[in-house]
């Protein structure tokens, strides 16, 4: 269990995130929904050691490793799909074990003929994907989505996040991500926090449909 | 006019523009009718091909090719390790910027007398090569290295990758195609400064050393052939690391 308690966040006069709690509990996806620019993501990036906070403590995150599926795909330009992946992996693996991994996750994704692809060769259904591949292929605790599905077409979407169950449901993790699309939290969290309010609050907490 | 055939043309009129300029060169040769003064393409051209029968000749162009390659390799690495500690250090950055301010604005001719008073004949050439290349490099690696995408940055930190990864995974590839342009612009820069220190340095084998006996033996189309040796291998080099970074840079855009 991950235990946020009385987080205290500002950038100077304004302030996110005031005496703020949340529980994450483990291998469950928790949803966090609420408007655009309300503070979800500094949330996000709190929980990810990348961006400090004022006052309050987190338990439960020591020795904790993240995944992280951005909002943007965030792939290196210069890499292909497997460079791409195998980036994340080089600090910790031998060759033989990336190589495994490697064949498992992009196999997953469905990426299997453009192993050898430039990021600019790849349609952003595709990225994105890489990205969700890079993220489950990592070994984390963890798993961070900030806004993962957004700016792609209806059809796209619903194709990544029955892909991004699948990989789920295979390797299961805790996971929690930021939407402002009701539809999409519904569909994947077993939890949805409905957030809004200046400094940050918990309107609701609802099931999701993922059960 | 379709694109596609604007290649074609251009292939044939570079050698026609050429054709054009040697023929104004010729005939402003045959107007002042002196071959001291403007020797003509056909007598340099006789001068170049008596020339490249020595060994002489080649040993020259090899040495001074070497003083190039060492100098601007020199500059090349001392330029990208001090480029990227710099890039990422800002107190680094404060205390180097005005010495590279300084050596950019100092004129290459001090910079060969200065080198004259420092060092032997044979390595004033280098010194004075990198010293000329050296800062173009530096400003160019300082750029890319603080033109990295931070969002790249963000991701690696999160997936805790460690600094050779992200130097080699980020850093290198994103300074790559400004450390190239920073190589193109210096490499032309190197072989034109190296050549000058060799004029006042005549070290044995040289280019350098060669224009300054044409010199003093008023040898005019020696000169003309000299120094076309040195424009053909400037070009060439460029046109080499021009190919080279095309190469390189294939996939970033």
């Amino acid at each position: 269990m991950i235990r946020l308690k009385n987080i205290y966040k500002a950038y100077d006069d304004l302030v996110v995130l005031k005496d703020f709690n949340i529980d994450f509990e483990d291998e469950k996806i928790t949803a966090l929904l609420g408007p655009s620019g309300c503070g979800k993501t500094t949330l996000l990036n709190i929980i990810a050691g990348l961006e400090a906070y004022q006052s309050g403590t987190i338990e439960g995150l020591a020795d904790k490793t993240f995944s992280y599926i951005f909002q943007e795909d965030r792939l290196l330009p210069w890499a292909t799909v497997e460079g791409n992946i195998r980036f994340v992996l080089e600090t910790r693996y031998d060759e033989e074990t990336i190589r495994t991994i490697l064949n498992k996750y992009i196999e997953m994704v469905g990426l299997e003929d453009y192993r050898t692809y430039y990021p600019n060769q790849l349609s952003g259904g595709m990225k994105q994907r890489v990205a969700i591949a890079r993220a489950f292929a990592y070994p984390s605790d963890i798993l961070l989505m900030d806004e993962a599905f957004k700016g792609l077409d209806m059809e796209l979407k619903i194709g990544l996040i029955q892909s991004f169950l699948a990989l789920w449901k295979k390797d299961r993790r805790r996971v929690i991500m930021v939407t402002h699309d009701i539809n999409e939290a519904m569909d994947i969290a077993h939890d949805i926090y409905i957030l809004g309010g200046r400094p940050l609050e918990i309107k609701e907490k609802r099931a999701g449909k993922n059960k | 006019m379709r694109p596609s055939t604007i290649p074609n043309n251009k292939k044939i009129a570079r050698p026609l523009i050429i054709l054009f300029w040697l023929g104004v060169w010729g005939g402003v040769s045959l107007l002042i009718n002196r071959e001291i003064y403007l020797p003509s393409p056909i007598r340099t051209l006789r001068a170049f091909i008596e020339l490249s029968t020595t060994a002489e000749f080649w040993s020259s162009i090899a040495m001074t090719f070497i003083r190039v390659a060492i100098g601007f390799l020199v500059s090349c690495l001392a330029g990208v390790i001090l480029g990227i500690l710099c890039g990422l250090n800002r107190f680094l950055y404060d205390a180097f910027n005005p010495l590279a301010i300084t050596i950019k604005s100092t004129p290459v001719m001090s910079v060969i007398i200065i080198a004259l008073i420092w060092f032997q004949s044979g390595q004033v050439p280098i010194f004075v090569c990198f010293l000329m290349c050296f800062p173009v490099i530096w400003t160019n690696v300082v750029q890319g290295v603080k033109q990295v995408d931070k969002r790249l940055l963000q991701m690696a930190k999160v997936y805790k990758v460690d600094r050779w990864h992200i130097l080699k995974g980020i850093y290198i590839p994103s300074l790559t195609p400004y450390l190239m342009a920073g190589i193109i612009t210096s490499l032309g820069f190197g072989w034109k400064v190296t050549v000058a220190a060799e004029v006042l340095s005549s070290p044995k084998y040289s280019i350098g050393g060669h224009l300054y006996n044409a010199k003093v033996y008023l040898e005019s189309p020696e000169l003309f052939a000299w120094t076309s040796v040195v424009i053909v291998l400037s070009f060439a080099f460029e046109y080499l690391f021009k190919r080279i970074a095309a190469n390189m840079t294939n996939h970033s855009h």
